[in-house]
């Protein structure tokens, strides 16, 4: 145990003292300046504007006093002439405005610009009311946000049941529960008049810029719960996700130093001195990796002190890390050439850090978001925290798949694999093929079913992202059909790589028994996860229950499904050799897309 | 400088890319950026605000009204998407909490024209999306209300702001600016960001696989060969921008003033390559160029932006038709700089060449 940890360090030396020799002389005082140059950009930046859309809008007005509405809004051209003049060449301008009445927009562009307007003169009269001595009669309204917390809400449409808000009788509801008495609440506000005058004027005075685009959200008040009826919108945690990039770009690079240091073992076979040592294959991996590790916290550590944020940022921030290094190292031991390295590495990481981003957007409004652990630091930011649980929830499916990856990773770690001059997907293949026993064939082929679970929920969550533009029918089927063919996919990969190598022809019963442990680990990592997943975040039992029982009831349906996919594509590989893989992916999947369309159709009716 | 001989470097460059298929995850990479952007806007717009859409639901939502009688009585009445009931708080409360009603609103007996302000409590249910949109549409409702105590109040303020009127029931356009303000310069210059990015690792190759001198042992010459790279690079761009006009087009979205805007792409995106085949060229080392570039390129990007009147503004004026932006000026100026770059450029190649030829 201390020899293995003392290799680890001897090879976390080596690495350090390399990337430095390489990295060191010429780069570190350019990397300093342009880091310095980017403070100031930045700076520069944010004092300017984005100058992106100016002058994308023409106004016409007949009182130059009337600019003073747009608050200096760089997409307006303002143009001021006589009342006859603007009615003749109302042409020439998306937007009109005579003795204080804007003329109906002709145009696409004229009607977006009467849009911008109307934001921006609801900017300027809460300028004007800010400004107000009296500061409850220019804002008479305060409404008191109070959240209910419903017994039911999260595990009724986990169960299937869609219990909606909507109303349709014109009998008042009666609640079918006990009525606590609840006192009204007091009539005057809790909150220092100069408290509630300093929010206003801090939101007047910040350009939203996403609220640009939508002008549907507004940052969340800062000021307790009380808002004017204006301020009333879906929040978006805008601040906070800017601020997470922050986080996330550090972290984006260094990952690529890593992925580039295995990759550099590779060229020219530079990495053999290395293997042949007496040292194991994670042992050199958990070697190369500690520098950028340690790295990553250190970055990490310095922003979140930077930004005084607090401390327990990190905790979050850890699975993610992991899981970038354990995507890197795969990556820079899988990319034949530099530009192979780029394309993967760029993909890879914007899909993993839309996948990460986007969640965190509903912080406020569902749980759902919690799927992604920059919620927490998102939460956390907010002052609000997360619990032991939270963070189980949100962080699992990270620590799982970094887990799954880096195993990938140490067992191909090997002079066979690393200098294999193969195309990409027989590349990708032998991967698998050597993280999968041979021995015990049907054990590892349940294990991975499982273990690949989270990985699909991850790209079915990326589909639905993608199918959501669709207009409706659309998206809906083609949503059904990804997901059934990610499935199917999935499911298929442990079949073809462990029964189908070379030109292997397995029996059928041999077939039988791997479809049948494939579709149970299929179902039993995907229930395991998300009984996991339900228990961590509601707080009734009463929920996991009911999910339980419904759960059990219906079992051998799914599995009866997971089995006929497994099935149906490897007695056609086996009947027409590896060239029918697709045709039988596809036959699979169209029996497991009928098989949810059917089922969702019942439910709908 | 042999122009055949720049032809056949691109060719081999192209040939390597094709061979390599995971090109296709660059333009698969756009395809999920443009796809992921606008389900965000429309997206998130449209479940917050159904009627943003023009195929508005009618849904009506339960509300549950309890306090004083006010003028909001009225304006809930009025609206087609809520049901209000009359109901003690309590009772209210539960049928809420099982989800019975989409929201419980208190009003306080506060006269209208009281110092204090009236201060109504909003109940509604914690995390959830249907809150949310509740939200949205008793908002409507509530600034009507704030309006009326307003005017009561009116003779306490000291300032009114200048009245403007709006003309009623407008279509909202809702995603216009979106569409020509982000999304169309995001889509153009994202072939031109990948493309540069791609020129170092066709450069630092040819060092780290040592494959460098014996390419310079054949006829041709090390600039030539950069310029071919630069020349393969340069001609993805183009196409690429192309593709996503006609797409766009496709999807009802007309982009003015197609060609000149390709063509300040192109020549923007043959700066980035130079610079970028420049960084390559001084450090022969993937991870230190790819670094330093990519860091350089944010800069250079935070800069551009904060400019008035800069290259990704014009291309957002034209593509929008709008009038009085200076085209040829900015292709002028643009290619100006891309011309002196690739002077640079062809003077350290030649230099590099010349030394590699040395044998140093």
């Amino acid at each position: 145990m201390m020899g293995t940890l003392a290799s680890v360090f001897t090879i976390a030396r080596w690495e350090v003292k390399r990337s430095f020799t390489t990295l060191g002389r010429n780069v570190l005082p350019v990397a300093v300046v342009l880091f310095l140059l980017l403070m100031l950009a930045t700076g520069f930046t944010a004092q300017s504007g984005m100058h992106l859309q100016d002058g994308i809008y023409s106004l016409g007005i007949d009182d130059p006093g009337l600019s003073a509405i747009l608050g200096g809004d760089a997409r307006f051209r303002v143009f001021s002439a006589e009342e006859s003049t603007l009615q003749a060449n109302r042409g020439a301008y998306d937007l009109v405005i005579i003795q204080g009445r804007v003329l109906r927009p002709l145009t696409d562009r004229g009607r977006a610009a009467l849009k911008t307007l109307d934001r921006d003169y609801a900017r300027y009269v809460s300028s004007v009311y800010n400004r107000e001595e009296d500061l409850f009669a220019a804002y008479p309204l305060w409404i008191d946000l109070q959240a209910v917390k419903s017994e039911i809400s999260f595990d009724a449409t986990q169960s299937g049941q869609y219990l909606s808000l909507q109303q349709r009788s014109g009998e008042p509801p009666v609640p079918g529960g006990p009525v606590e008495a609840v006192a009204t609440p007091a009539p005057q506000l809790p909150v220092p008049e100069d408290a509630l005058r300093e929010g206003l004027k801090r939101e007047e005075g910040t350009p939203d810029q996403i609220s640009r685009y939508t002008g549907l959200f507004s940052r969340e008040p800062e000021y307790s719960t009380f808002r004017t009826p204006s301020q009333l919108s879906p929040p978006l945690p805008f601040d906070s996700i800017i601020f997470v990039f922050a986080f996330i770009f550090p972290l984006y690079f260094t990952s690529q130093f890593f992925m580039m240091s295995i990759m550099n073992e590779r060229i020219e076979r530079k990495g053999e001195v290395l293997l042949s040592g007496p040292v194991a294959p994670s042992v050199i991996i958990a070697g190369k990796m500690l520098p950028y590790l340690l790295g990553m916290v250190g970055v990490s550590t310095v922003v979140i002190l930077a930004a005084g944020a607090p401390l327990a940022v990190l905790l979050p921030l850890v699975p993610v890390i992991l899981f970038f290094l354990a995507s890197a190292l795969l990556i820079g031991m899988v990319s034949r050439s530099f530009k192979e390295l780029s394309f993967i590495s760029i993909f890879f990481s914007t899909v993993a850090t839309s996948y990460l981003f986007f969640p965190s957007i509903f912080a406020q409004v569902h749980v759902i978001s919690l799927i992604s652990p920059l919620t927490l630091i998102v939460l956390q930011l907010q002052g609000e925290g997360f619990t032991a649980g939270q963070y189980l929830y949100s962080t699992a499916l990270f620590y799982l798949t970094s887990g799954v990856l880096f195993y990938a990773g140490a067992v191909n770690f090997n002079a066979e694999r690393l200098f294999s001059e193969l195309a990409f997907f027989p590349r990708v293949r032998d991967f698998i093929a050597a993280s999968l026993s041979r021995d015990h064939p049907f054990r590892s082929v349940f294990l991975m079913n499982t273990l690949l679970i989270p990985f699909i929920f991850m790209v079915q969550m990326m589909a639905l992202v993608l199918f959501f533009n669709l207009p409706m029918p659309w998206s809906l089927l083609l949503l059904i059909g990804a997901a059934a063919f990610i499935e199917e996919f999935a499911k298929s990969i442990g079949v073809y790589t462990l029964f189908f190598e070379g030109d292997a022809r397995p029996g059928g019963k041999t077939l039988v028994l791997a479809s049948v442990a494939t579709g149970a680990g299929f179902l039993f990592g995907e229930k395991l996860f998300l009984l996991v997943m339900l228990t961590q975040i509601t707080d009734s039992v009463f929920g996991s229950i009911l999910f339980l029982q419904q759960g059990i009831l219906l079992l051998w349906m799914p599995l009866l499904l997971h089995i006929t996919g497994v099935l149906v594509v490897s007695l056609v590989i086996r009947a027409g050799g590896t060239r029918w893989y697709l045709p039988g992916l596809m036959a699979a999947t169209l029996i497991h897309g009928l098989y949810n369309l059917y089922f969702i159709m019942g439910w709908m009716r | 400088m042999n122009t055949r001989h720049i032809a056949i470097i691109a060719k081999k460059e192209f040939l390597g890319l094709n061979h390599e298929k995971t090109i296709l995850l660059a333009v698969l990479l756009q395809l999920f950026v443009a796809m992921f952007s606008s389900f965000l806007m429309v997206g998130l717009t449209s479940m917050y605000d159904p009627s943003s859409l023009s195929t508005a639901t009618r849904v009506r939502y339960g509300v549950g009204l309890t306090g004083a009688n006010t003028t909001l009585d009225q304006y809930l009445g009025e609206r087609a998407d809520f049901q209000v009931y009359r109901m003690d708080l309590s009772t209210g409360l539960a049928a809420l909490k099982e989800r019975k009603l989409a929201a419980v609103i208190y009003v306080p007996s506060t006269p209208p024209d009281a110092l204090d302000p009236v201060q109504v409590t909003l109940y509604s249910l914690q995390n959830d999306i249907q809150t949310a949109v509740v939200q949205v549409k008793l908002k409507e409702v509530l600034l009507q209300y704030e309006e009326d105590l307003r005017e009561v109040r009116s003779a306490r303020l000291s300032a009114t702001p200048r009245e403007v009127r709006f003309p009623t029931g407008q279509r909202s356009e809702g995603f216009y600016e979106f569409v020509f303000g982000l999304l169309v310069p995001l889509l153009v210059f994202m072939p031109a960001i990948i493309a540069s990015s791609l020129i170092i690792d066709l450069i630092t190759e040819e060092y780290q696989h040592n494959t460098l001198e014996t390419l310079v042992s054949t006829p041709v010459s090390f600039a030539e060969v950069v310029w071919g790279k630069v020349l393969a690079c340069e001609l993805l761009v183009p196409v690429q921008s192309g593709a996503w006009l006609l797409l766009l087009a496709a999807n009802g979205i007309r982009v003015q003033n197609p060609l000149p805007i390709l063509l300040l792409v192109s020549l923007s995106s043959l700066a980035l390559i130079l610079l970028s085949a420049l960084t390559a060229l001084h450090y022969r080392e993937r991870t230190a160029a790819q670094f330093i570039y990519s860091t350089a390129l944010v800069v250079v990007i935070l800069v551009v932006v904060a400019i008035p009147g800069n290259p990704l503004n014009v291309i957002v004026r034209a593509a929008t038709g709008a009038p009085g932006m200076d085209l040829p000026g900015t292709i002028g100026i643009v290619g100006a700089a891309a011309l002196s770059l690739g002077y640079v450029t062809h003077r350290y190649a030649q230099w590099i060449g010349q030394r590699v030829q040395n044998g140093s």
